[in-house]
């Protein structure tokens, strides 16, 4: 058998979960028999700087894990984009996140795109994202998939606090892998998240809240006294929900502005 | 947008490089209605230091120094030696300020030299990842204790508690929490006029959150600082 090898680049944002499907994968390789390396790049924060995995997969020794060259670039956030552009050729095949990303400046023939934001977020959680990704990639590595979910399972064991959560992510895990990979030519992306201001109006209230600066911590929903807040559909800054006010309930105390970290919220009252 | 985060704020790094719900942005937003409130916005610099509040360094619309891990405190003393018209605050966390910055710290106290220092305790190294750090309490798991903190290496460092000793009489200490902003503010006010008006040294302990390292949601979060607030007690110490 000829000596193959697979060079794969992730990138995407720091808090997304590329290193932990990095992790996956190369676990599931190893434990398929094959030579696996894999590198990890980011920067001093833990959330929302591009977040970089190399990862190499051979059935031959592997002498240097670091390339320069990739066969795969898997690019999960739009701020990633400039990292990735130095590793690809126009022989690199480009799977995206086209819910997010519009990788419009790449000159490559090979060019997939998978909706995962969009999907992860109409089938369970914007946090899932990641293991949908991972069931598609291994469709295209040719891992198998019940192995790679097992890995899955048991790096993200913890996290998977009930059984309904754990089948839950196993049906977008096999949604992931039997997606079939769009070819288009990718302008635009198609899922962008809420972006302005958005103002509601109400009981001589006025609620203001900026989804691009929202991260969706959770303290305005923990502090607030009359229980006006929840956690609602839309997206926000890392497609994670805003919350929701409820204006009847809401008696403009300002507790929730005083508090949010990001100054994203904001509820005055109208004479 | 200015009435959504105070007016100090630099709006062109928003949104800011901390976590959700981080509770070093909480402090900060409280530090910027207290610049706005004295109006000292032109006159203010901030010296900051390694960790997570080295993010800062774009937070404010003020001059900002980055300093060495643990040397902000004698850089600020020594800006304010140079430029006594300028009020001088040195932001640090309990690594900074409590373990490799400690004899600084203790010295610029005991000189009274007239700075501001707010530190922010969240009882762990947040940008490493979490590590055990000197005001971690007893039987806490962080990454280099996972079976809790164990009592030979101390229970949780009282930062303010000592400076107390060391301090001259007209130094101003304090311990907050960002689970009352409120208080926060005016004591953050407070130890900023003890600089301005009593030409003295001045030390706020703000208690945070870490959801991150933590591994906990909004309310975990805040359920933990309560149990914080029991061993760290909160308000004027000197």
């Amino acid at each position: 058998m000829e000596p193959t090898t697979i060079k794969i680049i992730l990138a995407g944002e720091g808090g997304q979960g590329t290193q932990t499907i990095a992790k996956i994968l190369s676990a599931t390789a190893a434990e398929e028999g094959f030579e696996v390396a894999y590198i990890p790049s980011f920067g001093v924060e833990q959330r929302g700087s591009p977040s970089i995995a190399f990862l190499t997969i051979s059935s031959d020794e592997i002498r240097y894990p670091r390339f320069d060259t990739a066969d795969f670039a898997v690019i999960l956030q739009e701020r990633a984009i400039s990292s990735v552009a130095k590793y690809t050729t126009p022989e690199t095949t480009i799977i995206f996140d086209s819910s997010t990303v519009s990788p419009a400046t790449f000159m490559t023939k090979k060019i997939f795109g998978i909706p995962a934001t969009k999907l992860a977020s109409e089938n369970l959680a914007p946090k899932s994202f990641n293991v949908l990704v991972i069931g598609a990639l291994s469709r295209l590595l040719s891992l198998p998939a019940e192995k790679t979910w097992q890995m899955t399972a048991q790096v993200l064991g913890k996290k998977f606090k009930t059984e309904d959560v754990k089948e839950k992510n196993h049906q977008i895990f096999l949604l992931g892998k039997d997606f079939k990979l769009e070819e288009d030519n990718f302008t635009k992306p198609t899922f962008v998240p809420q972006q302005g201001a958005i103002q509601m109006r109400g009981e001589g209230k006025r609620a203001t809240i900026i989804p691009d600066h929202c991260k969706s911590c959770g303290i305005c929903i923990d502090k607030c006294p009359a229980k006006a807040l929840t956690l609602g559909n839309k997206l926000g800054l890392f497609s994670v929900p805003i919350p929701e006010i409820d204006l009847k309930k809401c008696t403009a105390c300002d507790t929730c502005s005083r508090f949010c970290p990001d100054g994203a919220i904001k509820i005055e009252k109208e004479n | 947008m200015d009435n959504f985060s105070p007016k100090s704020w630099n709006q062109e790094s928003k949104p800011h490089l901390f976590c959700p719900g981080c509770g070093h942005a909480i402090a900060l937003k409280q530090l910027g209605y207290a610049i706005d409130e004295l109006g000292i916005q032109q006159k203010t610099t901030l010296g900051i230091d390694i960790g997570c509040s080295l993010l800062v360094w774009d937070f404010f619309n003020v001059d900002t120094v980055q300093t060495h891990h643990g040397r902000t405190t004698p850089v600020m003393v020594g800006y304010k030696i140079a430029k006594p018209e300028r009020i001088a605050l040195a932001y640090m966390g309990d690594g900074g300020g409590y373990a490799i910055g400690l004899q600084s710290l203790i010295h610029a106290a005991f000189r009274n030299n007239p700075i501001t220092v707010i530190l922010i305790n969240n009882e762990n190294y947040a940008m490493t990842g979490g590590q055990l750090s000197p005001t971690t309490e007893t039987n806490v798991k962080t990454t280099t204790s996972p079976s809790g903190k164990d009592i030979k290496f101390g229970p949780g460092f009282k930062g303010p508690e000592l400076l107390r000793q060391a301090a001259n009489e007209k130094g101003f200490i304090a311990r907050a929490s960002v689970s009352n902003p409120i208080q926060l503010k005016n004591l953050l006010i407070k130890a900023i006029k003890n600089q301005t008006e009593n030409n003295s040294f001045s030390f706020v302990e703000v208690l945070s959150i870490c959801p991150i390292n933590w591994k906990t949601d909004a309310q975990q979060s805040f359920a933990r600082l309560k149990e914080m607030e029991k061993y760290y007690p909160i308000g004027e110490i000197k």
